[in-house]
């Protein structure tokens, strides 16, 4: 009998928490409500509920819901819906990567909202950062963090080899490589760490350039590309010659900077946050452009890595506050800005933002340079190139053609071959 | 067997011994530097630190202020416990009537349930999708579980070993006057209990670990699980190791727990006993 009480009690109470759990909740209808998808706690989250309590200081009765949400689960959950024709599950706005939205835009165009009329001054944002959120000259998208490329620097090992910032500032990679092979000469560490398969290096480089491993029509652009070939050369000379530290994957990158076997970082600029982990650290770095690629006409040494951008979709029940909210903070105000630096480390691509007392305080932990104002002046200064939506497959494709030229594989057979593997992704 | 024997036996059992303690060294590492980098901070993880540390609570702590440890645990637990129950119910009562009763067409449905084995999920993902937003179920408790509650694996493994359970006694408790529901209920459970605990271990695992079908469908801050959240923290520009370990520590526990409890069942349950 006992047994036969206990049973029903647990069928009861299973229903009960099931039927509790159902009830479901629908995504932003009323009409002050938004909801947000986007990752990270400390940075793109945290600055998202600054912008949503400045908001509704002047608009009462808003509401911010922001669901975390991994970058991949963001594009793995709109992929299931965009498929299934149904994006009844989507928010109000999700945060993208720069990197990813063109294909999105490209294979879900009903999904994402056209903002280019939501009255922000576009130009207030560098050329660059816009074009990833644009197609066909239409805004999708409201940039939000700088991805702007910097070169961070162990001062105190430069300084056992003989060297100084300033000797890393505005150089090119062939005057890079002379400084590298004299410090790991002297000191026995590398200049520079990077990723084997999953790292930028290659792509900062060529963009640095105003380039792309595609040409006008998003075709492959590898073999024969003399850009392509110039950075490839440099970058392979680089590993040969124990300038770079070429590791595996992202864990062992960082632990190459933490343990101080790498003097050197060339990457987005949110990489600082990873680098002021390292506490014991504090004051031995400082930060200065990338090097430039040599011989090549149009080759800067700026260049952007990583970065995202706010977007609001085709499930958003209402639109004008969506953009409205957006423009508000994200858009136009410096106060915003100034608020979510101290908070989130988020280093803003909005331009008048740099020009403020807060992006220009000193940084303790960069040797008191003004890091925050400086990468905000970089950013200007980003040379635009084509983009195209197979962005990280043709960056597999050339970083698997360094390791092979590495090994010894010649360096026009290792472009073809990462030319015509492109080529074949293209076709999936 | 003399003295002299029983020591030769032992000696030739040394390299073996050695062998094993290796192997058992290399299988037990990755939990030991779990649990040692949740205890040290995540510069010193990344710096390859094996010894423990004294950062457990900080990490415990940072943990806690930043994600919604408790509720995730909640929901997981939740949803782990309604899958393995409903899951055994219903994979037991379609393996028992595989095996127990006789049709034509039976073995050919049983041929089409394992080829659905086969399917990768990834591929029935979207199709899924479509049905549960037609019946209104996304976003839903019933959304979360039913696609796993019934799975060809563990109908299988049931069938395979009903094979075992003794005709005779569905026979006999016909005679005595048990209906077929009887039987099964007071018959063939407590007779299968090391194949339910094998399969309440398996189920128990995949459900708590389930993660891309859930992520897709749930919506919701409130229904996060342990590995949407140990997602969400290998996801910032900044990884904290020493969180994260803490975090994969707490998602492990549970189903540590839950194995080594039923550990003897499980070896049982495996290999078809029955009792």
């Amino acid at each position: 009998m006992k047994k036969r009480i206990f049973t029903a009690l647990l069928t009861g109470a299973m229903v009960v928490s099931m039927t509790g759990a159902m009830a479901v909740p629908v995504a932003a209808e009323g009409d002050n409500k938004l909801t947000v998808w986007a990752w990270d706690q400390n940075f793109n989250i945290k600055a998202m509920e600054i912008a949503g309590e400045q908001y509704a200081k002047d608009h009462e009765g808003f509401e911010l819901e922001v669901i975390e949400t991994s970058s991949d689960d963001c594009q793995t959950k709109l992929t299931t819906a965009a498929n299934a024709g149904d994006y009844s599950t989507l928010p109000d706005i999700v945060l993208m990567q720069d990197n990813s939205f063109q294909k999105f835009l490209k294979t879900y165009p009903d999904a994402f909202t056209d903002v280019s009329d939501m009255g922000i001054n576009w130009d207030d944002f560098g050329a660059l950062k816009q074009s990833y959120s644009m197609v066909d000259d239409k805004h999708y998208g409201v940039p939000f963090d700088n991805g702007a490329v910097i070169g961070c620097y162990r001062t105190d090992i430069l300084k056992e080899a003989g060297y100084t910032i300033e000797d890393l500032t505005d150089i090119t990679w062939s005057r890079f490589k002379e400084i590298g092979m004299d410090v790991h000469e002297k000191t026995g560490k590398y200049l520079l760490t990077s990723e084997a398969n999953g790292g930028d290096t290659m792509m900062m480089m060529i963009q640095s350039c105003g380039a792309n491993f595609v040409d006008e029509n998003g075709e492959p652009f590898i073999a024969g590309n003399e850009t392509a070939a110039k950075c490839v050369e440099l970058y392979t000379d680089l590993v040969k010659n124990n300038v770079v530290k070429l590791v595996n994957n992202w864990d062992e990158y960082i632990s190459t900077i933490t343990s101080g076997e790498a003097a050197g970082i060339v990457n987005g600029n949110w990489i600082t946050a990873t680098l002021m982990g390292t506490e014991d650290q504090k004051g031995l770095w400082e930060i200065t452009t990338m090097p430039k690629v040599d011989d090549v006409e149009t080759a800067t040494n700026y260049a952007n890595n990583g970065g995202s951008s706010w977007y609001i979709t085709s499930n958003c029940q209402n639109v004008d506050l969506a953009k409205d909210f957006l423009a508000s903070t994200f858009g136009s105000s410096t106060e915003f800005y100034d608020a979510i630096l101290p908070a989130t480390g988020a280093i803003s691509c909005y331009l008048p933002a740099g020009e403020s007392e807060v992006y220009n305080e000193p940084n303790e932990f960069f040797n008191g340079q003004p890091i925050f104002s400086t990468i905000v002046e970089y950013s200007s200064h980003i040379p635009e190139f084509t983009k195209t939506p197979f962005h990280y497959e043709a960056r597999e494709c050339v970083n698997t053609a360094v390791v092979n030229i590495v090994n010894g594989t010649a360096q026009e057979d290792a472009l073809q071959e990462a030319q015509d593997t492109l080529a074949f992704k293209m076709t999936e | 067997m003399t003295k002299k024997n029983k020591s030769a036996i032992q000696r030739r059992l040394i390299p073996t011994y050695i062998f094993l303690s290796i192997v058992s060294l290399i299988s037990v590492f990755p939990l030991y530097w779990m649990i040692s980098a949740a205890t040290n901070t995540s510069t010193d993880v990344s710096r390859g630190r094996l010894l423990p540390g004294s950062h457990f609570m900080e990490n415990f702590r940072n943990l806690t202020t930043q994600q919604p440890l408790w509720r995730a645990l909640g929901n997981s637990f939740f949803y782990a416990i309604l899958t393995t129950v409903i899951c055994l119910l219903v994979c037991s009562i379609a393996g028992y009537g595989f095996e127990i009763y006789h049709d034509k067409g039976k073995d050919m449905l049983f041929s089409i349930l394992l080829l659905a084995m086969m399917i990768p999920q990834v591929a029935t993902m979207v199709p899924l999708f479509q049905m549960f937003s037609k019946a209104k179920l996304l976003n839903t408790s019933i959304g979360f579980i039913l696609p796993i509650i019934s799975t060809p694996f563990m109908i299988m493994m049931f069938r395979q070993n009903a094979r075992a359970f003794p005709v005779d006694i569905i026979e006999a408790a016909r005679i005595d006057g048990l209906n077929e529901v009887q039987i099964f209920f007071r018959m063939f459970i407590p007779t299968m209990k090391s194949t339910y605990a094998a399969a309440a271990v398996i189920t128990f695992m995949n459900a708590w670990n389930s993660y891309l079908w859930p992520k897709v469908i749930m919506t919701d801050n409130n229904a996060m699980t342990m590995p949407m959240l140990i997602a969400n923290l290998i996801t910032g520009y900044v990884t904290d190791y020493g969180m994260l370990m803490c975090g994969v520590l707490f998602c492990s526990i549970p189903t540590m727990i839950v194995f080594f409890v039923l550990q003897k069942q499980f070896a049982e349950g495996i290999t078809g006993a029955v009792k």
